[in-house]
Formats: structure tokens, C-alpha cells, sequence
């Protein structure tokens, strides 16, 4: 799975890992059953690499990243927490028991901006360690309102921090093709797997989507006490339809949070919605590379059209609405 | 537009019935009054509301619209019952429920996708119990003129019935009652607005909606 820009991209390598929810969440399988994959115990302690990077030093590279693990724990509605052991001569992506974040220099990973790796308990799916590098084939920058020459750290840190936590990727998003790569219009996730243009520090912030994926892992009681999910299938022709991304908008907020089918049958699940009706639009994953989401088995449906539900669905609080179809059409 | 065309004709039918009754109201004090009948509640429109994502421009970015939508709740002819107890022959309150079940649309179009315009619809069912003070203008006459005012409090729910939605109404009207054969029976027509403050509302802000009704009269 890889986060791609035109000439860069943010990958997370997680073996083992297979999506299992909205957002999308990460799992593993473990006895025949799909876990959520989630640390659990908190605070989530990690090194940071004493290496610099050009106009990038470590301490400024630890004081980003420890301001994207802060956007994370501001989360209201969800309960994590990190704590920033020191600084350490050890690299990432080594497997040591230790969660070390740091720069490599990976000009074979041309594509990849950064990368995140778990290690994980594969009798409980308990994620024991998570190494996140900065790749510096790359140009980086902390500045406070970016550069427009380089990267934005924070913001890549915050995307790696959420598959550090368990997320995947959203295809809340938008791209065109540009030479051999993609080019980002819009995106309202941080989690989107392509990444904003350099000097872009937009993804400082989480979006919507971000706060119901993590929430919907790390929920506090007031997160499943005040929202609600949808759930149902989206079918052509009255067949499921696999892969298929769904977009609901809560028209009152202006909220957008999306999911995925991931079966044969075309079942879906969105929760951390806001009470209140919602617009429902199912659309193709075109928006990115299949893989950039799911396994190279994962057999994604790209051949329909774009689809708004001919039924607003209000969302109770507390609870779920099901059973909702979306028919979409062949292209 | 068939609902709208059922509350004009009964609109009309009121207007003519004075000229072919003639009897009287038998009004006073510890009078009780049971009506019901149909009401028309009126539409309104919400602001116009954009999907929107981050744009990936300039250092932060800026709306990018996905898609947008427009949306309203559909006029639609409901019913009503109501209980009255005159205090005397012109002054009266009066309780009771409207019941209706709204249609709410929303037209959804730009799709930044290209995906077709189309619409989304909603039913609500909304309760109304409310409570008014009537006065009745030339009482013992077969034909009543008569204003009204008063406050209610709004439910609604979401198709589904799963979601629930609250308010507060306050309501100004006036109209006429025409007494038929012995006096005890009449067809009441009124017209008013409705203040309506929280229900289903996306824009959170006051509503004024207009309201007509028709209704059978019975008074012992």
C-alpha cells in the first residue's frame, strides 16, 4: 500500500495487515478471524533517530512529530496517547521491540515520502511496535508555514501517525492523471493515500473522515453515545459490488466521511456519523492505485458510474441505520 | 399539486356555505368544542449546501466543491383534531395535535464527477401539540369570525423513526365558523402562520411557515 504523489509517495508497508472496515482500518487475521489491528496500552512510546536530514535535525524532526501525535490525542471523541522516549542511534524499520521513528535514505522507494511498519501480536492482533521513516531522496521542511520547495514533515507525520495508529488509507479524494503519476485536486482526509504538493501543510489538520476512523477504533463512550453508522450494500445489476467507495454527507455540518464494500456482496459499513440525514454517493476507486488500499487480491469492481442513493438516510444517535442499497449502473 | 388542489377546494366550499345555513351557535360557558379536520402546512427551502474538500493549493488549500445540494421540506396536507372549552360565549382555548408527514427533498447536482443530477427524498412525520386562545367575534351569529394565537411544541421524526427531532411553535391565525342545522355542528375554515423554532432544521434558525385548514365542528 503506497501513498503516491507525482514524482513521491507516503506507502505503509503492512504485512499481515488486511483492511477491515471503513476508513479503512487495519487487521489482521488471526485463528480465521479478522481483527482490528489497535495497540492497547497506551501511552504508545517511540525513538526518534538521532539523524538529520538536510535543513532537517532530529530535535526539529522529534518536536513535528510530536506535534502530529498531538492532533491525534486532541481527538474528543477518541482515547490514545503517546510518549517520546528519547533519542536513539537505531534506525526504523529495524524490528527491534522499540517503535523508532526516523530518516532513511531510500532512493530505490522513488515513490514512497515515508512508510510505516508494524510488528503485531498474531494471537490478539495487539500491535507491539510501529517504526515510521522519512524517506531523503525527498526535501523536507519544518517551517512553520511550509516551503514551497519541500515536503511539510508535520503533515506527513500526521498521515504516518494515523497507520501508526491502525488506519488505512481513505479514498476521500479527488486526482488527475499527471505523466506517470498522480496529481491530488482535493482531498478531505489526511489519510488519503496521495499526498498534498510540497509546501502544502493542509494535512496538519485531520478532516472528518480521519476523526470517525480513529474514533471508531479508540472510541470513547461519548463517541458511541453520539454518533451512529450506516451500513448496507452497494449492488449493479443485483449483484454486490466489491470495492466500491461510499461518501455520506452530513448536509447539516458539512461533514464527509467515507467507507468501503469489502465483500463479494457489496457490504458496507460508515459509522462516526453525526445524528441527522445524510446524501449517500457511491463511486469507483479511481481515484488512486487499488493496491494504494487493499491487497493485489483484493478484486475491486471499477466498472460503474458514479451514484447518489435516491433516498436521503437519517442517521440515529447512538445506533445504526441498515440495510441501505445503493444500485449503481455499469459504465 | 393533488394535495394542494384538495385544500383549495375545501377552502372554497367554506366561503359558500353561509349563504345556505342559518342557524346559530349555542355558546356559553363550560361549552366544549371537538373539531378535526385537514390542515395545508406550507414549504420551505433550506440554503444551499456544498460538499466541500481541500483543495491542493497554496500552502493550506482552499473549498473545493465536490458537489452540492438544495433542499426543502414539500408543502403537504395533514390532519388535525382539537378540543375546545369556552370561558364564555366569545373567549375559548383550545388544545390539540396536527399530524403530517412532510416530504423532505434535496436536489443534489455539480457532482465534480460528473454524476447525474438527481434527488434524494426524505418522509418526516411531524406531531404538533399545540395550544391556542380563540376569540370569536359576533358569537350567536351563524357565521363566526374568529382569531386565534398560541404555542406548541414540535416532534419530528426521520424516516425510519429512529431519529427524533424537537421544537417549539408559536402560531397567530384567524377564521370563520359557520354553525349548521341546530347549532351544535359547524365547518370551521382558518388560515394563520407558524413560528417554528428547532425540529428538523438545517440551517438552525426560525421558520415561518403558512397554514390553512378545514375541519367539522361539534359543540355540547
Amino acid at each position: 500500500m503506497s501513498r503516491r504523489a507525482l514524482a513521491a509517495a507516503v506507502a505503509l508497508i503492512a504485512a499481515l495487515a488486511v483492511p477491515v472496515g471503513a476508513y479503512l482500518k487495519l487487521g489482521t487475521d488471526v485463528n480465521g478471524r479478522t481483527l482490528t489491528l489497535q495497540w492497547r496500552d497506551f501511552p504508545v512510546r517511540y525513538f526518534v533517530t538521532n539523524a538529520d536530514a538536510a535543513l532537517v535535525s532530529a530535535p526539529q524532526l522529534q518536536a513535528a512529530v510530536g506535534r502530529g501525535f498531538a492532533t491525534w490525542h486532541a481527538v474528543e471523541t477518541a482515547r490514545t496517547s503517546s510518549e517520546f522516549v528519547g533519542f536513539v542511534q537505531s534506525r526504523p524499520f529495524v524490528q527491534d521491540g522499540a517503535s523508532v521513528i526516523g530518516f532513511l535514505n531510500r532512493p530505490d522507494q522513488d515513490r514512497t515520502l515515508a512508510a510505516t511498519t508494524f510488528t503485531v501480536d498474531t494471537t490478539d492482533g495487539r500491535i507491539v511496535e510501529s517504526d515510521i521513516y522519512f524517506n531523503t531522496f525527498f526535501p523536507w521542511s519544518t517551517a512553520e508555514g511550509g516551503n514551497t520547495d519541500r515536503f511539510d514533515v508535520e503533515s506527513i507525520a500526521v498521515h504516518e501517525i494515523g497507520h501508526l495508529l491502525g488506519l488505512s488509507h481513505s479514498a476521500l479524494g479527488e486526482t488527475e492523471l499527471q505523466g506517470s503519476g498522480r496529481r491530488v485536486i482535493a482531498a478531505e482526509s489526511v489519510m488519503f493515500p496521495i499526498s498534498f504538493s510540497r509546501g502544502n501543510i493542509a494535512d496538519r489538520s485531520l478532516k472528518d473522515d480521519d476523526i470517525a476512523g480513529i474514533s471508531d477504533i479508540y472510541g470513547t463512550t461519548d463517541f458511541e453515545r453520539e454518533t451512529g453508522s450506516i451500513s448496507g450494500r452497494v449492488t449493479k445489476n443485483g449483484r454486490g459490488v466489491k470495492g466500491a467507495h461510499v461518501v455520506a454527507f452530513h448536509q447539516a455540518s458539512g461533514r464527509l466521511v467515507g467507507g468501503f464494500t469489502l465483500n463479494d456482496n457489496g457490504d458496507y459499513v460508515i459509522a462516526g456519523l453525526l445524528p441527522g440525514p445524510h446524501i449517500l454517493r457511491a463511486e469507483p476507486l479511481d481515484d488512486g492505485d487499488v493496491n494504494s488500499f487493499f491487497d493485489d487480491d483484493f478484486a475491486v469492481d471499477l466498472d460503474f458510474q458514479v451514484k447518489f442513493h435516491e433516498r436521503v438516510v437519517a442517521v440515529p444517535r447512538g445506533g445504526g441505520t441498515r440495510g441501505i442499497e445503493i444500485r449503481v449502473n455499469p459504465k | 399539486m393533488r394535495r394542494r388542489g384538495l385544500a383549495i377546494a375545501a377552502a372554497v366550499a367554506l366561503l359558500t356555505l353561509p349563504a345556505v345555513a342559518g342557524a346559530q351557535a349555542r355558546l356559553g360557558k363550560g361549552s366544549v368544542e371537538v373539531s378535526g379536520g385537514i390542515t395545508y402546512i406550507g414549504g420551505y427551502s433550506f440554503d444551499e449546501r456544498t460538499a466541500e474538500q481541500t483543495a491542493n493549493s497554496g500552502s493550506t488549500g482552499a473549498p473545493f466543491d465536490f458537489f452540492t445540494t438544495d433542499s426543502e421540506i414539500k408543502p403537504v396536507v395533514g390532519y388535525r383534531v382539537r378540543l375546545g372549552y369556552f370561558f364564555s360565549p366569545s373567549l375559548s382555548i383550545e388544545g390539540g395535535l396536527r399530524f403530517a408527514k412532510p416530504v423532505y427533498e434535496v436536489r443534489i447536482t455539480d457532482d465534480f464527477e460528473n454524476a447525474p443530477d438527481s434527488t434524494a427524498e426524505e418522509d418526516l412525520s411531524q406531531y404538533l401539540f399545540d395550544g391556542s386562545l380563540v376569540y370569536h367575534f359576533g358569537s350567536g351569529s351563524r357565521a363566526a369570525p374568529f382569531v386565534y394565537g398560541g404555542a406548541g411544541y414540535l416532534r419530528e421524526l426521520h424516516e425510519g423513526e429512529t431519529l427524533v427531532e424537537e421544537g417549539v411553535e408559536y402560531h397567530a391565525g384567524g377564521g370563520i365558523k359557520v354553525w349548521l342545522g341546530s347549532g351544535r355542528f359547524a365547518i370551521r375554515g382558518d388560515v394563520g402562520v407558524s413560528f417554528r423554532d428547532g425540529g428538523f432544521d438545517l440551517d438552525d434558525k426560525s421558520r415561518v411557515v403558512p397554514e390553512a385548514g378545514a375541519s367539522l365542528v361539534w359543540v355540547f
